[in-house]
């Protein structure tokens, strides 16, 4: 893709150009010029960070694709970001279920622009074997904007590959000013958001069996010995 | 003790209204409703049970019948288990928690109440433990009518010879656990 007029290459373009195939241009002046784009996207597209989603066994296969068998930062995509809001990719690898879909959006929402997301197996993409089940989100799109779909249940490695390499034919065609325009009609995280889960009532001490078992419903308080202050005399 | 002698103890302990089985051995002991705390406590305090290690708790939905609550107990002694069954009925299933026995039965008795809707005398707080906040329903009873199947075919074929289009001399069945249209859901009570 590149932006012409007649034969030769635009150094600028200007902001109200109307051209690219199937798309007008924004009117503001984000848009970058096509050689500038060019690098832009360029470097985008080798240096993902990548933010593992490992929800259920397709996880498994994430992490075999990050080894050394199949070795997924000769794409460029980098394990591992050491938290959204370092990362650009997010694989959603993994069963997204109605409980979980929250923390999956809110860690997208801290994820910085520009940022990509990969749906990595059947639960991620529709449900997968769970289509009917009463707990499990019916795809992670539901939730936040997907780029690139890898089937199968699990994908194989290589099927990642695959849709890491289709993710970066995408991002090296990107204009952020459309991308921005596409994501701005998405409501706000606050509408999944939900307060911060409150500590469970105290249980009343119980009888004489009491000691038998270790209630992990408790927080488990650690007794610290208070430490005697040195004395002179030693 | 092998789980025959497993459940020959405990029905010596507990008395005569309690009875017991073996399949697949695992011994089963049957105890009523209103014994059920004290049926886990001697199993627990028996010496020759000793079944000290909680290891669940949770139902099963036998219809007409009410419910069936279990307790899997293991003993780390003597190497052997035990499973001590109850019933309550449908309309009032209520039981005692065991929760003043096994603090850590506190976690199963929330999902078994979230996922049954069987009550827990005692218990400090039922409050939802799996489930997302404002679910409605008790997804493991079978009257639980799953909204995916109703909505969407079922994929694939049901029975052999069936295929997508389908043959119009065939009665067009109900997938698995969807009930006849207007005996459930807002049209029954219409």
């Amino acid at each position: 893709m590149g932006v012409t007029s007649g034969s030769e290459p635009l150094l600028f373009a200007p902001a109200t150009l109307p051209v690219i195939s199937g798309g007008t241009v924004p009117p503001s002046g984000l848009e970058a010029p096509a050689p500038m784009r060019f690098v832009l996207n360029w470097g985008r597209r080798y240096s993902l960070w990548v933010f593992n989603f490992g929800l259920a066994c397709c996880a498994i296969e994430f992490i075999a694709s990050s080894m050394s068998q199949h070795d997924f930062i000769r794409l460029g995509v980098i394990p591992f970001a050491h938290g959204p809001r370092q990362a650009d990719l997010m694989v959603v690898s993994g069963t997204v279920t109605d409980k979980m879909a929250p923390a999956v959006r809110r860690l997208y929402e801290q994820m910085p622009e520009p940022k990509y997301v990969i749906s990595f197996g059947a639960c991620s993409n529709c449900g997968g074997p769970y289509w009917d089940s009463y707990s499990v989100t019916k795809g992670v799109d539901q939730i936040i904007p997907v780029d690139v779909y890898v089937p199968g249940c699990p994908p194989r490695p290589e099927a990642l590959l695959h849709g890491i390499l289709k993710l970066q034919d995408k991002i090296a065609g990107e204009r952020l000013p459309l991308r921005a325009s596409e994501k701005s009609v998405r409501p706000s995280a606050a509408v999944f958001q939900r307060p911060f889960v409150s500590p469970p009532p105290q249980v009343p001490q119980h009888g004489a069996v009491r000691h038998r078992v270790h209630g992990l419903d408790q927080p488990i308080r650690l007794e610290v010995p208070a430490v005697e202050p040195p004395t002179e005399s030693a | 003790m092998t789980p025959e002698e497993v459940a020959a103890r405990l029905v010596a302990v507990l008395g005569d209204d309690v009875t017991s089985e073996v399949a697949y051995g695992t011994a089963t002991v049957d105890v009523p409703a209103p014994r059920w705390v004290e049926a886990v406590q001697a199993a627990i305090a028996d010496e020759q049970v000793s079944a000290t290690y909680f290891d669940w708790l949770s139902a099963v939905d036998e219809l007409d019948e009410g419910f069936s609550v279990l307790v899997h107990l293991w003993s780390l002694t003597l190497h052997h288990h035990v499973l001590i069954r109850t019933r309550i009925p449908r309309d009032t299933a209520v039981l005692p928690t065991l929760t003043g026995v096994f603090r850590g039965a506190s976690w199963h008795e929330r999902e078994t109440h979230e996922m049954f809707g069987i009550g827990f005398e005692g218990h400090a707080g039922l409050v939802p433990l799996l489930l997302p906040e404002g679910f409605e329903g008790h997804p493991l009873r079978k009257e639980f009518v799953l909204a995916s199947r109703v909505a969407k075919p079922w994929p694939g074929a049901k029975e052999p010879g069936e295929s997508d289009d389908g043959s119009p001399s065939r009665r067009r069945m109900l997938p698995p656990g969807v009930p006849e249209p207007g005996t459930w859901g807002p049209e029954a009570s219409r």
